[in-house]
């Protein structure tokens, strides 16, 4: 019954109150600039009593609700909701003016308008936002990952349920999620790490997942589908090959092969799910582990205060290889992890696709396994990870701004692992984010050129 | 080349019934044995002295003789798994390796035979680091002998083809459904020219039957399952299940050890050639003694034999060509002829200071329940040439054996070259 | 005899949104709404704008029957429920049909009160609640040239100004001295009353009738002070009263309404009442009160439905609070929460802030107690009244706000709302 749907989201941290966005509202709606018209209203950038600036700047709109108390307070049926684009529609022919609805809402997002002298509310633009197009700072986004877990949440899920992955587990929500967007003709391959010890290749004869699923091992993943796929090619049948693998299966020991593949170009989406270590089995250092983390391998003590070196960015080693198509992802992005998800299936129709998807595991890191998803945003929005995709024609394109990150410190304090961090450690690691940052922007423009 | 492109083609006309002769080195028999075997996939990573094979391999893909995918994958490793996917897909599937390949090899290698996937892999079998060489000797072969693959060693090079292509039917069979190594001495057969008869393709086809490789398991979406899930650990159905899975691999070997000769006869009765499927007995129903050999050195032992015949020596030969499944009851019996056997080895038991072929071969001995009397000798290491010479030197300290001699040491031959 | 898992009484806004909350926790549980009127569900807010023609009959529903079938839910309009025996956990309607349910909803609403005015029960009046009230009136004022409203409570008013509207001669009797007692306070009444007069509307304050007479053509209704008015058209609309005459000799414990928990369960189990039908918890006393108002219908039917439900979410009622949005000749009036401190208990420890325009029709009312919103009304003055209500149940401490709360409600109200959502 549930539905998700786009919804157009504030930060209000990245607002400095500029109004552009209820001047093209007002434009939109009423070919003014008169912020009367806006359906969006960015509130006080001064305390009214002492006008001084207002920190953080709050926001007053339709959130389009799924129980909407606007609709059941309206006696006309003159508002409703629209099960198929999820907007709450207001009807001018059954309105009677009666402002019932405006007792319903919570957020100030039906107001009565004086100068049109009806209620008036955000529409979102029928999906195209005149609000979003505008913002300068990214402050307003319309995300889609509503919309997208409605599609998705249509599909069969092809795994079994009760795979016994840690709770708060991102790799289980990701792989469901994955699978339920690839089908069933498919073969999943899943070497050793937390996917197959969930359970989904299985135990004692018995399987976890609904399609064909195999355990390569550890460092054969990408040889063994580019095996299975020749087959298929060779009588004309069109599977896809999906590689779920760990960290330590992609670019430590699995390395060779996947580079292998990657250069023969391979058809297969090969997916990494990176942990940052060896989580599955005790949680040790992987080639991924960022510097300073402790791991079992690399524990904190007199002589040591966690790895000692930086992980290797993956991603971009990937993206010299000059794939079909490479990606970045994190699932606190789900709209944009699934865009790349349909990208990348496409691509490895053509040849290699590679996607990396950053997975915070709360029983390694230690942090808390409700905030999972907390701890995938911070990451994002301190730039700790970046979100790109690259194409062979189209090169490096960030698919969320870099700008304006969240200080790194933040996205640390969250995480038992990084807690022993010193002060040279923190300002080590934040220089390694500002410079990775750098580089890629480098390449972005690069491909801009070109 | 042409002619011989002919002789493959699926086309059903009488002359194409003919065999016809060419002269070609092991590694091209090799190749020729895997075209008329008409694999699907084959992935292929370049050593010595393996290189020319793949390269013949690759030939015969560009000029259209072979109709398989070809995969020029990034080393030995991916070889394996590469092909182990495209048998789970239902690939007929071939490499060849040999050496310090096979080293990294090793683990997807050992896995195949769990899989029960049919596959063929070459050894071109060469001696192993270190010291550095590049040459052939059977260390790298005998290495894996504990992996569950199924072993021929190749006398010649028309074996070699012939062995090649019948090892694919061998792995094949619903009893076996494993892989099969087919060994042929780097050096000496890998390069060593000589005419051969290349079968004619039809009367193949009608040999090799239905290709079936992975009825029993598959990475096909049309009969989803899942593809080895952990089996084991100390409770619930766990234990009884892997050994039941080894039980049956153990069973596949046993039951190898018929369909090999069967295969073998039906060889033979199709295509004009016959060999002794695992153990051949040259020279033996009047011999006292014997020498017990493998693979290539046995052309230069006959002749030593023959030499030693004319001189009034009771002297025979047993030729092991089956080496795993161990030949057990073919050895004993040609063992229960023979009051002395002289083991030739071209690698080494550590461990035992002995050949490892002399070690199996006495421990099938002791089921004939009485002494027998032995000598191993090591020679041939490293591409070395065991000569007529040194085989008639073997011959004269084996029959010492019968005189009540007995050797605490390995015999080394070569050493003093 | 028939069953149903979840059984409802009543098909209006309490009804409609306890099965919202149920269909939310449970797809499947059969479900059926019985309800007297014959149509699909409307609301009796809309009536008004059918009287005036701004509304059509067929364009009122709040649900169709295609909402039914994608819900699985059997609507049987028609039927009235006579009696309840919770014993048997069965209802009969009024064709004798008996009806068994797991759970019970009782969302009877109410229906108009009709003063005990000596005269009246022989006099042709008019009341406004059904549809069918709605378009019998429309017709009569199509017809008639005279009006008299008793009563100048919400429906009155609209009555009036609808009648007004459509040409006829309107005097309205209010017993009480002011218009809308419990939502403005006299002075802003006033400013609503002279509106009405300046429109033409004969405004009888602090008078109460005393005898009503039928005549050949219409009525005459005297007044305390002796004064008589005539009529040929009469709407009485003196206030409701709770439907709960099916409630005999069921054991469900009633009182002016039914009396409900903060779950909105009746004394009897497995059956809940919900909306203008109960009495249930004040927000502001320990008392229980009928509100008789559409936003707290939906609140308790959604109380109710999800305790029906069991769904985990469930939380306890708030309480009732007054809420008014109330729009005439073109005029806005909002009032959340107390208006008038000389009717309520908060007398002695309140802090009001009044700011009037009267020439502008302007006028605002802020009361506050402990730093926290008590009530806010206004005319013509721009307000939030969803988010006033949030901020007025939460208890939300304005003592760092107020200033700017008294000078920007609207703004400041939503940037506290904002901050809480946050
Ligand atoms: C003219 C008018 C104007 C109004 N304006 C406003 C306003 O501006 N703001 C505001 O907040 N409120 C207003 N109200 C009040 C508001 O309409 C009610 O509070 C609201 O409708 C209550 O909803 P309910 O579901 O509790 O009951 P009701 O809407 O009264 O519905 C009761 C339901 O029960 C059914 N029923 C009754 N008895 C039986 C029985 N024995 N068997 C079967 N079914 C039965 C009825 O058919 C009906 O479906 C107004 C009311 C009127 C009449």
């Amino acid at each position: 019954m549930a539905l998700g749907y786009n919804t157009i989201t504030f930060n209000p941290d990245k607002c400095d109150g500029c109004g552009d966005c209820m001047r093209a509202c007002s434009q939109a709606k009423a070919g003014t600039d008169d912020p009367v018209h806006s359906r969006i209203q960015i509130l006080a950038n001064e305390t009214p009593s002492t006008g001084e600036q207002q920190s953080p700047i709050e926001m007053a709109m339709c959130r389009q609700c799924g129980d909407p108390k606007c609709v059941s307070n309206c006696p006309a049926a003159a508002l409703s909701k629209d099960l198929s684009s999820g907007t709450i529609d207001w009807d001018s022919s059954k309105c009677v003016n009666c402002l019932l609805c405006t007792v319903g809402c919570a957020f100030g997002g039906i107001t009565y308008n004086v100068e049109v002298g009806h209620v008036t509310k955000c529409d979102t633009c029928d999906g195209n936002p005149a609000c979003v197009k505008v913002c300068p700072h990214g402050a307003l986004e319309y995300n889609t990952s509503g919309s997208v877990y409605t599609r998705i949440g249509d599909k069969e899920d092809l795994f079994v349920p009760g795979l016994s992955a840690c709770q708060g587990c991102n790799s289980e929500l990701l792989i469901r999620h994955t699978l339920r967007n690839v089908g069933s003709n498919v073969v999943v391959a899943t070497p050793p790490g937390c996917i197959p010890g969930m359970g989904t290749v299985g135990y004692n004869g018995k399987t976890g997942t609904k399609v064909p699923v195999f355990h390569p091992l550890l460092t054969n993943t990408a040889s063994m589908l580019a095996g299975i796929k020749k087959q298929y090619n060779r009588v004309g049948r069109d599977v896809t090959m999906l590689a779920l693998a760990g960290d330590g299966g992609v670019g430590d020991v699995g390395f060779q092969s996947l580079s292998g593949a990657a250069e023969r170009n391979e058809q297969q989406l090969f997916m990494c799910v990176d942990n940052e270590g060896y989580m599955n089995t005790g949680m040790q250092s992987s080639g991924s582990t960022p510097a300073g983390s402790w791991t079992s391998t690399t524990p904190v003590g007199k002589e040591m205060q966690g790895k000692r070196t930086d992980a290797k960015n993956m991603a971009r080693i990937m993206m010299m290889h000059n794939c079909e198509y490479v990606a970045t992802a994190s699932l606190s992005f789900m709209d944009d992890y699934y865009d790349k998800l349909d990208k990348a299936l496409a691509a490895s129709k053509r040849g290699f696709a590679y996607l990396h998807v950053y997975a915070p595991c709360p029983t390694g890191w230690r942090f808390p396994a409700a905030e999972t998803i907390e701890v995938c945003r911070k990451q994002v929005e301190s730039n700790f990870v970046t979100l790109w995709e690259f194409t062979p024609d189209q090169g490096l394109q960030f698919t969320r701004s870099v700008d304006k990150p969240a200080p790194l410190a933040d996205y640390l304090k969250q995480i038992g692992k990084y807690r022993h961090l010193n002060q040279d450690q923190i300002d080590h690691l934040q220089r390694r984010v500002d410079n990775q940052v750098k580089s890629l922007k480098a390449f972005e423009q690069t491909s801009a050129v070109s | 080349m042409t002619t011989i492109e002919k002789a493959i083609t699926p086309d059903i006309d009488d002359s194409h019934y003919q065999s016809k002769t060419l002269v070609c080195d092991g590694n091209e028999a090799a190749a020729w044995g895997v075209a008329l075997a008409r694999p699907d996939v084959m992935a292929i990573y370049p050593i010595t002295p393996q290189s020319s094979l793949v390269e013949y391999l690759s030939q015969f893909v560009a000029e259209g003789i072979i109709d398989a995918e070809l995969m020029n994958v990034e080393g030995e490793h991916s070889v394996m798994s590469a092909l182990q996917g495209a048998a789970l897909a239902g690939a007929r599937t071939y490499t060849a390796t040999c050496g310090p390949g096979l080293a990294f090899m090793f683990e997807p290698y050992i896995r195949t035979p769990g899989l029960r996937l049919p596959m063929v892999a070459s050894l071109v079998t060469r001696d192993t680091l270190t010291p550095q060489c590049v040459w052939g000797g059977h260390q790298d072969a005998m290495l894996v002998k504990e992996a569950g693959w199924i072993q021929m060693y190749c006398e010649t090079v028309q074996e070699v083809l012939d062995t090649t292509t019948m090892a694919f039917r061998i792995g094949e069979h619903p009893d076996v459904m494993l892989p099969v190594n087919v060994n042929s001495d780097g050096n000496y057969l890998s390069y060593g020219a000589t005419g051969i008869q290349l079968p004619a393709a039809p009367l193949v086809d009608a040999f090799m039957g239905e290709k079936n490789v992975n009825w029993h398991a598959a990475l096909d979406p049309e009969r989803p399952m899942a593809i080895d899930p952990l089996t084991g650990g100390a409770g619930g159905p766990g234990p009884s299940m892997f050994a039941n899975y080894r039980k049956s691999q153990c069973d596949g070997m046993q039951n190898a050890l018929r369909v090999i000769e069967e295969t073998h006869k039906d060889w033979g009765d199709r295509i004009g050639r016959y060999y002794s499927p695992l153990v051949e007995e040259y020279r033996l129903d009047d011999a006292d003694y014997a020498l017990v050999t493998i693979g290539s050195m046995t052309g230069a032992a006959k002749d030593a034999v023959d030499l030693a015949r004319d001189q009034g020596e009771a002297v025979g030969i047993i030729k092991i060509k089956t080496f795993r499944p161990f030949p057990v009851e073919a050895i004993n019996r040609a063992l229960s002829k023979v009051k002395a056997i002289g083991v030739v080895d071209r690698s080494v038991n550590f461990g035992w200071n002995c050949g490892p072929v002399y070690q199996e071969t006495l421990a099938a001995a002791q089921r004939l329940q009485r002494f027998l009397p032995s000598a191993s000798f090591i020679g041939g290491l490293a591409g070395s040439d065991i000569t007529v010479e040194h085989f008639s030197q073997v011959i004269e300290d084996t029959a010492q054996l019968l005189k009540g001699h007995h050797y605490d040491e390995p015999i080394w031959i070569n050493r003093n070259d | 005899m028939q069953h149903s898992k979840y059984l409802i009484i009543g098909s209006s806004h309490a009804a409609l949104e306890a099965v919202a909350a149920i269909r939310m926790q449970d797809p499947d549980g059969s479900l059926t709404l019985i309800t007297r009127d014959k149509h699909l569900p409307y609301s009796p807010t809309v009536l008004p704008y059918v009287v005036s023609g701004r509304s059509q009959p067929d364009n009122i529903n709040l649900k169709d029957q295609a909402y039914f079938d994608l819900h699985a839910i059997e609507f049987i309009p028609g039927r009235k429920v006579e009696k309840i025996e919770p014993e048997n956990h069965c209802v009969i309607l009024d064709n004798g049909q008996q009806w068994q349910y797991d759970k019970l909803l009782l969302a009877t609403g109410a229906s108009p009160l009709i003063p005990p005015i000596s005269g009246l029960d022989q006099t042709e009046f008019l009341v406004l609640r059904t549809l069918e009230d709605a378009i019998a009136l429309r017709q009569a004022s199509s017809q008639a040239k005279k009006a008299i409203v008793l009563g100048a409570g919400l429906v009155g008013m609209h009555g009036a100004e609808n009648l007004a509207e459509a040409g006829l001669d309107v005097t309205v009797v209010e017993m009480q001295t002011q218009v809308l007692p419990g939502y403005f306070d006299p002075q802003a009444a006033g400013l609503i009353e002279s509106a009405f007069s300046q429109h033409g509307v004969t405004m009888k304050m602090g008078h109460r009738a005393v005898r009503i007479e039928q005549q050949d053509n219409g009525c005459q209704v005297e007044l305390e002070n002796g004064e008589t008015l005539e009529a040929d058209l009469l709407l009485v609309s003196t206030g409701v009263k709770p439907v709960t005459d099916y409630c005999a000799g069921s054991g469900i414990e009633t009182d002016q309404g039914i009396l409900v928990d903060d779950h909105m369960a009746t004394n009897q189990t497995d059956i809940w009442a919900a909306g203008d039908v109960t009495q249930a918890g004040d927000f502001y006393s320990n008392a229980q009160v009928v509100t008789g108002i559409l936003p707290d219908a939906v609140e308790q039917g959604r109380i109710a439905g999800m305790a029906m439900s069991e769904d985990p979410c469930l939380k306890s009622y708030n309480g009732g609070i007054p809420i008014n949005t109330y729009t005439f000749y073109g005029q806005q009036a909002i009032s959340v929460g107390v208006s008038d401190l000389s009717t309520g208990t908060l007398a002695d420890c309140s802090e009001v802030e009044l700011s009037v325009d009267t020439d502008n029709g302007f006028f605002q009312k802020i009361i506050f107690k402990d730093n926290q919103l008590q009530g806010i009304s206004g005319i013509n003055a721009a307000l939030d009244p969803g988010i006033m209500w949030q901020l007025i149940l939460r208890r939300i401490d304005l003592a760092d706000d107020k200033a700017d709360f008294v000078a920007k409600p609207l703004e400041t109200g939503r940037r506290l709302m904002s901050r809480t959502w946050r």
